[in-house]
């Protein structure tokens, strides 16, 4: 306050407490920072969710990590534990070399060290091969034996904390594969624990010879027992060429020989007997058909091919409709490696596999076709193993060094194709949209496409819409046109009301109430329907034709309350008459009995071809209605009633009826009103919960079929969230459903407020 | 788009109406009538709905009459082997007949195409609480009136004829005696005083004793991970040690006393027969409630039916949430809807009263209020998957690494609980509060802030002493909406604390009193839980509709306060207008 002068002109009882203003501005301050950050934070959860959703779409992130020494030695396979800590080569004798990667230079580490199964001494070994998936050596000897060693990784946590990875190889003895004493050349094996395969080839003078044994395993009391051959075949019958490649899927139901010609023959086993049921070529179209490396992907399903071109494509196994059968189909394709593949490791908890040769690397994932992460990297790569927790990647080069790589690729899956297009999933026999977040299997495939959800969501939209649009507009236009006013009053609350109604309330009487009965009379409720309208239109002209004494009888506004009786009248008679429909139209042949049965459960199914559940989306559509009814009732009724008094008792004064005046006049005034309740409508209709999650099965669909039900955005997340792991893919996955939501109910609402404020400002100038 | 259709309308009008002026009929009658089916098609709709809860609320706690049915020995209907059944006849229905073939159907008689519903009871004896019985095997419907119905711990409710009670010291008074009813009636109320003592000592005396317990543990198990502990910590350590030892001298008493009185319950025997014949029985601690279903007047139907409804109110679940009462569902969403509106209201007007006083209206204030409305429109469930990730696994995980790291990793904050429902709610019903006050705001006329600024107020006391005061209803009926759309929420619930049986209440008398990271109950969601999770949804159908009911009540009560406040506010600002 500027001091002693103003005093003396102005009394003291005007002058302003210093405390006053203080206090004012102080509020000035705070109420805009308070507003504005209140403001700032709401707008924030559209952030937070795209903060949750965007490291989806982030690639695969790779550093080296170190190097290490490794023992020179000519190796052929190279393995490692869970944790890639402790990985193994195997030498050409069959010895396994451990390198420890951990804390090189501190006190426990230690220095390479070799391990070798007991019999190893007295046999010559002619091959070995790997299984990553149950971490497994196979031997094959010079002399036609053969053996599987477990290397047996165990972790013990000491108490200054950390893990100690130690290392136990256990062996079965040799075993005899055929009657040839020469040495195998190829290996395969495959134990599902009901039974297991092994395969071997073999030379025999010129002749490549295939043989396979069945294996039993004695279980005892105290667990599991030594294996021993059950039966012996000759499948050398089935080879007409020199076979490069050799495979045992792990359900060990077949065997795959992989020709020097790039043909792939399958071989299937019933448990008993081998019978050849398929024979393809990979690389049918390429010039150069010969097929470098074949292996499987986890899952043993789908088998991964490079050509020495380079081309990397990927066979599946799925049931051929026209075989009935499950046979290898092409499936996936890569874009080309330099060259055909030299080293191939596959993950172990998802569909990726780390193939190349030479300088290049490349981590793709088999469900997107998409290549994760792909380097020329300074040294030539002779083996590689991918870490199986997804996490390093090792690679061994030709100067015996091996070089440890960290692998930061939390959702490998994630792709606009994931989540947006069609994906041929393992087993299926066409690209298609899936939604399956779980399986049974550590190998399930996980399938993660909105677009079922989207098109679920669309659907309840729809049913709820074209059963509640017509009763809404209707109901708005007699409300603000034709009712008596002191009606109003009553009338406005009560739909007020209907707005309220909780949706776990609507969605429990849906599923539990109003779905049986709906179920059990269709027709009788689609006759009731019909009946209503077309009673609505013969009881309009009827009226219309009554002498005008009549007429005055019943005052304008009121037809609502005599429509009444007649309403419960009709909707009777078409409920007992649905019955009679049922009796003599929906009428379908028990096949077994050859019985007629009356039945339009057993009847949609059999005339359409489509499904017929009890919870399905014609409950969800009218009991939706209850929630979107009023919404759009009450901003329609508004939107009438807000067009100028004017414009009425214009037409009117001109000696237009009433419903001249509502239909030619009101109506288009008032048009872009009732467009913006609808989109509202439409909006909470996009993203209504409980109801669906409760009055429907829940089962993701594409297809529009009133009588069965479907999955929606808003109760996918209801229904998987609580189950889905903190940050991992299915929880962003939702977090992006949740974002597609939010942004189809904003676009909706932005427009629908946009067109009101238009109207209103009209309606100003009018006025 | 409303001028054009004025130019057209007059030429309409005349070449349509050419030859009409003969008639006196108005145009377009019909479809005045087809817009009148559309208001009364919705009208029916929310009218059956509501009547529909209501009747099937009510009617649960309505003491019917229970009849003894006897079949026809020449039909092959039979109960139990018997041909008596007894129990309270629910549905009278047309039988589906659809799986029979047309001539199967054609050859029924009238009467073997209806069929009855009845509540058995009995679930321990029968293994159902419902069967149908064909109306047509039906010989006779007698209401004996020696029945009764009784409320039992377990099992359900059981219908039965009373035999005698075998007292603990060894006398045996048969139903016949005419001091049966006085004697049984006593001894149902003092296991009732019993049970209520029982139920004292266990849930809150020594609940909190095991509440402290188990935060005494988790110190332990906090000192036992480290690697070495300070001297200081030394002595903690034993000091929690020491409490501990407390705390189970004080458990042991209790534990002892409530035992005792748990085997009083047991002391005196009901011996009661069913309808097939067979003598049972049970303890008279078992049974909560009985009455003789087929002696009361209306007046003791009524009273009956206060009590039942009564205990349903004030009870808390059994059974698997299918018996008992709602109490600590109510209570949740009491405590729930009460925080949310604790944290909506400050907010939510502090917010509109920025945006209608103090922010320049101009381009940028249009586009956030579009925005604010448009909030209200976004699907509940984005809500809660953001209250989710956001208050739960963020905020309450960063709360839980700083302060309750010893408890870790079992969370505290770190998972659904009341504090981050409520907060959830309240962000989505903060659209609500902003667009009713903004609206209450607006509506206060110009000419009260200019003259009170005139007067010499500053900016901030026009709006405390006339503004606010002046839209006080309007920013109440905001709130009142906002709590009606929270309380009837639930879908984001599920994913931010609600629980389909919560062992403590939010509120109690334990310290801190307000336990804001507990989960709780919540009448919406016991709904969804019982309709869809309980093993039997048909046995549960009962306490669902009661519990619709109660949150129906909640929610329209709460609809119409705002309704009738809004209506009353219509009146007094068109009074102000001159």
């Amino acid at each position: 306050m500027t001091k002693q002068q103003p005093l003396k002109t102005i009394p003291e009882r005007f002058v302003v407490r210093p405390a006053t203003l203080w206090f004012d501005r102080f509020m000035n301050y705070f109420i805009t920072v308070g507003g504005l950050s209140i403001i700032i934070a709401v707008s924030l959860i559209f952030v937070f969710i795209l903060l949750q959703v965007l490291p989806l779409f982030r690639g695969a992130r790779v550093e080296p990590q170190g190097t290490f020494r490794v023992p020179g030695d000519d190796y052929v396979v190279m393995g490692t534990d869970e944790w890639s800590e402790l990985p193994f080569f195997v030498n050409r004798r069959g010895e396994l070399i451990f390198v420890d990667t951990v804390d090189p230079g501190g006190p426990d580490h230690r220095p390479p060290f070799t391990q070798t199964p007991a019999w190893l001494d007295e046999v010559e070994v002619s091959v070995v091969a790997y299984n990553a998936f149950r971490s497994q050596l196979l031997y094959g000897t010079s002399d036609g034996r053969f053996a599987t060693v477990d290397v047996q990784y165990e972790a013990t946590f000491p108490e200054r904390g950390g893990r100690e990875v130690s290392v136990q190889l256990r062996e079965t003895p040799l075993m005899r594969i055929s009657p040839a004493e020469v040495p195998v050349q190829r290996l395969a094996y495959g134990n599902s624990g009901n039974q297991a395969i092994v395969a071997a080839m073999q030379q025999v003078h010129d002749r490549y010879e295939l043989h396979a044994v069945s294996l039993v395993q004695q279980r005892t009391l105290l667990g599991d027992g030594e294996l021993s051959v059950d039966r012996s075949y000759d499948l050398s019958e089935h080879l007409d060429g020199k076979p490069e490649h050799l495979l045992v899927p792990s359900d060990a139901d077949g065997v795959l020989i992989g020709m020097d010609d790039g043909r792939v023959s399958y071989l299937h086993f019933d448990g008993h007997e081998f019978h050849k049921r398929q024979m393809f070529v990979p690389f049918r179209d390429l010039d150069d058909r010969r097929i470098v490396s074949m292996d499987f992907l986890l899952g043993d399903v789908s088998l991964v091919f490079t050509a020495s071109c380079g081309a990397n494509r990927i066979f599946s196994l799925y049931r051929d409709p026209q075989r009935d059968a499950r046979v290898w189909g092409h499936t996936k394709t890569f874009p080309d490696l330099e060259r055909g593949a030299s080293f191939y490791s596959a993950a172990m908890r998802n569909k990726a596999f780390l193939i190349g040769g030479g300088h290049i690397a490349s981590l793709r994932y088999a469900t997107t076709e998409s290549v994760r992460w792909e380097e020329a990297l300074p040294f030539w790569i002779t083996h590689a193993a991918l870490g199986p927790r997804y996490d390093r990647m090792l690679f061994l080069d030709d100067q015996y060094t091996l070089h440890c790589y960290r692998l930061n690729d939390p959702h490998p899956q994630a792709a606009w194709r994931t989540f947006f297009g069609r994906i041929q999933y393992e087993g299926q026999s066409a690209p298609e949209f899936a939604w399956q977040s779980t399986g049974g299997r550590d190998d399930f495939e996980r399938k993660l496409s909105l677009v079922p959800l989207i098109l679920g969501t669309l659907k309840g939209t729809f049913y709820a819409m074209i059963f509640a649009l017509p009763i809404a507009l209707l109901a708005a236009i007699y409300t603000s046109q034709f009712l008596r006013p002191e009606m109003k009053r009553f009338v406005k609350p009560v739909m007020e009301i209907m707005a309220s109604l909780p949706s776990v309330v609507l969605g429990f009487l849906a599923a539990l109430w109003l779905a049986p009965i709906i179920s059990n009379a269709v027709p009788s409720v689609l006759l009731a329907m019909g009946a209503i309208i077309v009673a609505a239109l013969v009881v309009g002209y009827l009226w219309g034709l009554l002498p005008q004494r009549i007429r005055v009888q019943l005052k304008p506004g009121y037809e609502f309350l005599a429509f009444v009786p007649v309403m419960l009248l009709v909707a009777y008679a078409g409920w007992q008459l649905g019955f009679v429909a049922e009796r003599h139209w929906f009428v379908v042949e028990d096949p077994s009995t050859g019985l007629q049965i009356a039945d339009f459960r057993l009847w949609f199914p059999y005339a359409t071809g489509l499904g017929f559940e009890q919870r399905n989306a014609f409950v969800v559509g009218f009991v939706m209605g209850f929630a979107v009814i009023p919404i759009i009732f009450t901003i329609t009724e508004d939107a009438l009633s807000n067009v100028p008094e004017a414009f009425r008792s214009g037409s009117l004064a001109l000696g237009a009826s009433r419903w001249q005046t509502a239909i030619r006049i009101v109506l288009p005034t008032a048009s872009a009103g009732i467009f913006s309740a609808i989109m509202i409508g439409l909006g909470r209709a996009v993203g209504e919960t409980m109801i669906v999650v409760m009055a429907t099965g829940n089962t993701p669909v594409t297809e529009f079929n009133p009588f069965t039900g479907m999955r929606t955005l808003s109760a996918n997340i209801a229904v998987e969230l609580p189950e889905a792991p903190y940050l991992g893919t299915l929880y962003r996955t939702l977090f992006l459903g949740a974002l597609v939501l939010f942004l189809m109910t904003f676009l909706v609402n932005t427009v629908a407020e946009i067109l009101r404020q238009r109207l209103r400002e009209k309606y100003r100038a009018v006025e | 788009m409303g001028t054009d259709a004025n130019r057209r309308a007059p030429e309409d009008i005349v070449c349509k109406d050419a030859d009409s002026r003969r008639s006196t009929r108005p145009r377009g009658e019909t479809f005045v009538w087809v817009t009148a089916m559309g208001l009364t098609v919705g009208l029916t709709m929310i009218v059956f709905l509501l009547g529909l809860v209501v009747v099937n609320g009510f009617g649960v706690f309505w003491p019917r009459s229970v009849a003894l049915i006897e079949f026809r020995e020449d039909r092959g209907t039979r109960f139990q082997g018997g041909t008596k059944a007894l129990g309270v006849i629910t549905i009278e229905q047309e039988r589906d007949v659809r799986d029979l073939s047309l001539e199967q159907r054609a050859s029924l008689h009238a009467a073997d195409r209806r069929e009855k519903q009845l509540f058995l009871g009995n679930r321990d004896a029968f293994g159902q609480a419902f069967a149908f019985f064909p109306a047509g095997d039906i010989r006779s419907v007698t209401y004996p009136d020696d029945v009764i119905r009784a409320e039992r711990l377990e099992w359900g409710d059981a219908l039965f004829f009373p035999v005698r009670l075998e007292m603990e010291d060894g006398s045996v008074i048969q139903a016949d005696d005419p001091t049966f009813n006085s004697l049984l009636l006593k001894r149902v109320d003092d296991v009732a005083a019993r049970r209520a003592q029982i139920h004292q000592i266990e849930r809150y005396e020594i609940g909190r004793i095991n509440l402290q317990m188990h935060q005494l543990e988790q110190e332990e198990r906090f000192y036992s991970r480290q690697d070495e502990l300070t001297a200081q910590q030394r002595s903690d350590r034993a000091a929690v040690a020491r409490r501990m030892d407390q705390l189970r001298a004080q458990y042991q008493p209790l534990a002892d006393q409530a035992a005792r009185l748990r085997s009083k319950q047991h002391q005196d025997t009901f011996v009661y027969r069913l309808v097939t014949g067979d003598e049972r029985s049970m303890s008279v601690g078992q049974i909560v409630h009985y009455y003789y279903p087929n002696r009361l007047t209306l007046v003791g139907r009524a009273q009956i039916f206060a009590g039942q409804l009564w205990r349903f109110l004030s009870g808390f679940p059994r059974e698997a949430n299918t018996e008992g009462g709602i109490f600590p569902a109510i209570f949740g969403t009491f405590v729930m809807t009460l925080m949310m509106s604790v944290a909506v209201m400050p907010f939510g007007v502090m917010a509109a009263i920025y945006l209608r006083e103090y922010a320049r209206q101009g381009l940028f204030v249009r586009a956030v209020r579009i925005a604010i409305n448009n909030l209200a429109g976004v699907p509940s469930i984005v809500f809660g998957i953001f209250g989710l990730g956001f208050f739960v696994y963020f905020v309450g995980g960063g709360i839980d690494r700083m302060f309750f790291d010893r408890a870790l990793p079992t969370p505290t904050f770190g998972t659904g609980g009341i504090l981050w429902a409520s907060l959830t709610l309240a962000l989505m019903t903060v659209p609500v509060v902003i667009v009713a006050t903004e609206e209450a705001l607006a509506a206060v006329p110009r000419g009260v802030r200019e003259g009170s600024l005139a007067c010499g107020a500053s900016k901030w006391q026009t709006i405390r002493y006339l503004v606010l005061p002046a839209s006080a209803p309007g920013i109440m009926t905001g709130l009142v909406l906002a709590m009606a759309r929270g309380a009837g929420e639930v879908a984001p619930l599920m994913l931010v604390g609600v629980v389909a049986l919560a062992p403590n209440l939010p509120l109690d008398s334990v310290f801190p009193f307000i336990h804001l990271e507990r989960k709780f109950m919540h009448l919406g969601f016991h709904i969804y839980d019982l309709g869809f999770q309980s093993p039997d949804s048909e046995a549960a159908k009962p306490m669902v509709f009661a519990t619709t009911l109660v949150l129906i009540l909640l929610v329209v009560v709460l609809n119409l306060v705002a309704i009738l406040v809004r209506n009353h506010l219509r009146k007094k600002f068109t009074a102000d207008k001159f």
